[in-house]
């Protein structure tokens, strides 16, 4: 694996080339993501007649939810875990924020988001809290939250429903009605969250013991790393992702939507975004920014196969066949480079 | 001054112990560490130096007795209370996480990466970038950022457990230069190492663990080397029965597993032994010469870069252990849940073996029942607990391990420390039926962790040592100590 150079590449003088060979070749699935996500938008721009600032607002609102979901399972993923019952909690956090904020002003709803993104943390720190001491595997216990979720969910909200402020509206998607041309709110709704996330998980100490658990537990152990607190606050931390995301769901509608359905779909299309952002399940290996290039393209198949005329109803075959050509693709890549060395 | 008042001591324990579940890995263990020595923690395999470190480095809680850094207790319930305690490890282990950067762990550990380089610098080491993922870095290398990183906490004793280990001789002078240094500043080390020589080279004084208790603390000089080894052993080493060989002027069987300057990574450095039909070969070696690794290579298990393997005169570059399996070499490995099947039962796991010898999906394996029921009754395998292999004790594990192989049938049978962890009775009867598989002709390579076996059972005892082959010897003329001796590669020096 290790080979000669690798042992004397390094002296302290490295090159600014050698540098940047190196962090493109590190960050290169990332990288990747994101050409592959210009590339499906500047598609998509040459199918449709006019593509403007309404299609960049449209996309950018539209796709928060997923991306948001996406950060919340990268972070468990990235710690050696996985988390089931994240779109639940979603729909969860947007059947309560629905109900609590129906006819509330800007400051209410305000108060009541940050109450329901805390609550959202909080409530998954308890299943975290829950694997790390039980030693359950995480798949299972949190299978088992994928129904208690969901069906607290239906406790809060019975049916469809709910509402929330213009003001909030506004915050998330834009615009204080759901439509409008105005892009740079969710652009920075989208690119803030992903920034700050980003920044913690590769620089702070807190952060690192995430990537740690997941890399090698031996190894963290002996670094100092409490593997526990570090379990809690993976999932703690995609528990507010996920509050988030329920949050972003309720300014898009106006509305609550409490259905399994959702949920299942919401899981699935967070999973498919962290398998293909490049985040190794099995913990360690990736980075959050890929998965939002992810959660991004995964979105915008929809319009795009809208525009192209074809029945949407195939959009579902191809995200699949999507996901397995990238990974065969990013294989067949890896076993070139193996082969060189 | 050596003699010097308790309280004086830097580190002092007292009758430590600790078992896991059955076993006692340490019974209770004394040691006493003055400020500015190099104290050396010497131990045959299983003595219980690694045990005692992992305590005092606070990664396994101790049931009994007590740790005092300076005269007064410290409580070690995590890693960093050792930190805290001015205790700083370097493990057996590289403790660095594979997937993140140099600088990333560091951070993780919360050492300036300015002091590690300082100190790699000081080394002379080619400093590695410190943005290099540490999975691309070499091992040797990485002992050394590992030594570096503990350096940076500024530990007022530093713990070595087996650095040298996997360290070319370059970089072992630059350890002992480091821990001369510490020493110098007022400092002290505490290192464990199986190389006796490294001992009389840089250490002041010696604590002998033996069979989990500290036994003797001797000042080593100059040709020490066997009152060393008389420690670890102890006076009362048991003596030996002449035991199973009854086999003098047998003749000598072919050649049928045959291996020539073997090379894998760093592990394997041209290993080469001849293996014959009829006799049980006895491997000897401290823990870490690449036994393991001879023991995957000649299973299948793991590829090997250069030198040569023959099966019966037939070169082999085995890809997978089916290669191996197809040509009658099988294994036996330490680890018996590993091998088998735990979940399934009995019947299932002796007859797994036979499913390689069916050809396609729909032939049915033939005479599976009396094969099955014929291995059971000559293993004298315990049938109450065989719904599931999992609850057999692991002395009938591991005659499940050997027993799938009888029902399938071997020419060579690769025995990985069979009996670790097996009561006495048990340990006998495979001995006895190791010895009777040989008579029928079968090949048997057998290592045991446990010096005293392999002399008991073998017909020859080759030794490895750092990664080949060094010297064979006559199980007549192997006791403990001379085996010990030869284990630790002091045949060319000493003798």
């Amino acid at each position: 694996m290790t080979t000669a150079t690798d042992e004397r590449a390094g002296s302290s003088a490295t090159t600014p080339g050698v540098r940047l060979q190196r962090w493109l070749r590190r960050h290169g699935w990332t990288i990747g993501v994101w050409l592959l996500l210009l590339a499906f938008i500047l598609w998509y721009a040459t199918l449709i007649p006019a593509f403007g600032e309404f299609q960049i607002a449209s996309i950018a609102r539209n796709s928060l939810p997923t991306v948001y979901l996406a950060l919340a399972q990268s972070v468990v993923v990235i710690a050696g875990g996985i988390d089931l019952g994240i779109g639940a909690l979603m729909v969860l956090a947007n059947s309560a924020s629905a109900r609590l904020m129906e006819d509330q002003g800007f400051a209410m709803t305000l108060a009541i988001a940050v109450g329901v993104v805390l609550g959202a943390a909080l409530l998954n720190a308890l299943v975290g809290l829950l694997i790390a001491v039980s030693e359950i595997p995480d798949v299972v216990v949190t299978l088992g939250m994928l129904f208690v979720y969901s069906g607290l969910a239906l406790l809060v909200l019975p049916s469809p429903g709910g509402g929330t402020s213009p003001g909030l509206r506004f915050l998330f998607t834009g615009s204080e009605t759901g439509v409008g041309t105005n892009y740079w709110m969710p652009i920075l709704m989208l690119a803030l969250p992903t920034a700050l996330l980003a920044w913690w998980m590769t620089r702070s100490r807190r952060g690192l013991s995430l990537y740690a658990i997941g890399s090698d537990l031996g190894a963290a152990y002996l670094s100092g790393v409490s593997i526990r607190r570090a379990k809690v606050v993976s999932y703690a931390v995609a528990g507010g992702f996920a509050g988030l995301a329920g949050i972003a769901l309720t300014t898009l509608a106006n509305s609550g939507d409490p259905r399994f359905i959702n949920a299942l779909n919401a899981l699935l299309a967070s999973l498919a975004a962290v398998v293909l952002g490049g985040i190794v399940l099995g913990g360690g290996v990736g980075s959050v920014v890929g998965a939002v290039a992810a959660g991004i393209i995964l979105f915008t198949l929809n319009p795009i196969l809208t525009a192209m005329g074809i029945d949407p109803n195939t959009t579902q075959v191809v995200r699949g066949v999507l996901i397995v050509l990238v990974m065969m693709v990013a294989g067949l890549l890896e076993w070139r480079r193996r082969r060189a060395e | 001054m050596r003699e010097a008042a308790p309280q004086a001591d830097l580190l002092r324990t007292h009758e430590v112990a600790k078992r896991y579940g059955s076993v006692v890995a340490l019974r209770s263990a004394s040691l006493a560490v003055a400020p500015g020595e190099i104290h050396a923690l010497l131990g045959a395999n299983g003595a219980g130096k690694s045990t005692l470190v992992k305590i005092l480095s606070g990664v396994v809680g101790g049931d009994a007795g007590t740790v005092d850094v300076h005269g007064a207790p410290v409580e070690l319930r995590r890693p960093l209370d050792a930190l805290e305690a001015g205790l700083g490890t370097v493990f057996q282990d590289p403790a660095l996480v594979p997937d993140l950067t140099v600088e990333q762990n560091l951070r993780l550990t919360g050492v300036s990466p300015e002091r590690v380089r300082g100190w790699l610098a000081h080394m002379e080491v080619d400093v590695p970038d410190l943005d290099t993922l540490v999975k691309r870095i070499p091992l040797p290398i990485l002992r050394l950022l590992d030594l570096a990183r503990a350096l940076a906490h500024e530990p007022e004793l530093l713990m070595l457990d087996e650095i040298t280990a996997a360290l070319p001789g370059d970089y072992v002078d630059t350890v002992f230069g480091v821990m001369r240094e510490w020493r110098a500043q007022g400092h002290s080390v505490l290192f464990i190492t199986h190389r006796l020589g490294e001992v009389l080279e840089v250490c002041d004084r010696a604590t002998v663990l033996r069979d989990g208790a500290d036994v003797a603390t001797v000042t080593p000089s100059e040709g020490d080397e066997r009152t060393l080894v008389e420690a670890m052993l102890g006076e009362g080493a048991p003596t030996r029965t002449a035991g199973h060989r009854e086999r003098d002027g047998a003749p000598e069987g072919p050649v049928v597993l045959e291996a020539r300057g073997l090379t894998a990574r760093t592990a394997l450095k041209g290993c080469s032994l001849e293996l014959r039909a009829g006799e049980i070969l006895g491997v000897v070696g401290l823990e870490g010469q690449g036994q393991e690794r001879l023991f995957d290579v000649l299973s299948g298990d793991r590829p090997f870069e250069g030198g040569e393997l023959r099966v019966e005169g037939q070169p082999v570059k085995p890809r997978s252990p089916y290669d191996m399996i197809r040509r009658g070499v099988v294994l036996v490995p330490a680890d018996r849940l590993h091998a088998l099947l735990p979940q399934r039962s009995l019947r299932e796991n002796l007859a797994s073996a036979l499913y390689n010898t069916v050809g396609s999906w729909l032939t049915p394996v033939r005479g599976e029942r009396p094969a099955v029921e014929g291995t059971i009754e000559r293993l004298e395998i315990d049938t109450r607990a065989q719904r599931q292999v999992r609850r057999l004790s692991g002395g009938n594990q591991q005659k499940v391990a050997v027993g799938r192989w009888l029902a399938a049938g071997f020419r060579t049978l690769l025995c990985f420390d069979p009996t670790r962890g097996i009561d006495i009775g048990t340990k006998e009867q495979i001995y006895r039926l190791l010895r009777e598989l040989a008579d029928d002709g079968a090949a048997i390579l057998y290592y045991a962790s446990e010096f005293t076996e392999a002399p008991v059972i073998c017909d020859r005892i080759i030794v490895v040592y750092d990664g080949a082959v060094v010297t064979e010897l006559d199980p007549a003329e192997a006791d403990e100590a001379t085996l010990l001796n030869a284990a630790h590669g002091l045949e060319e020096n000493v003798t």
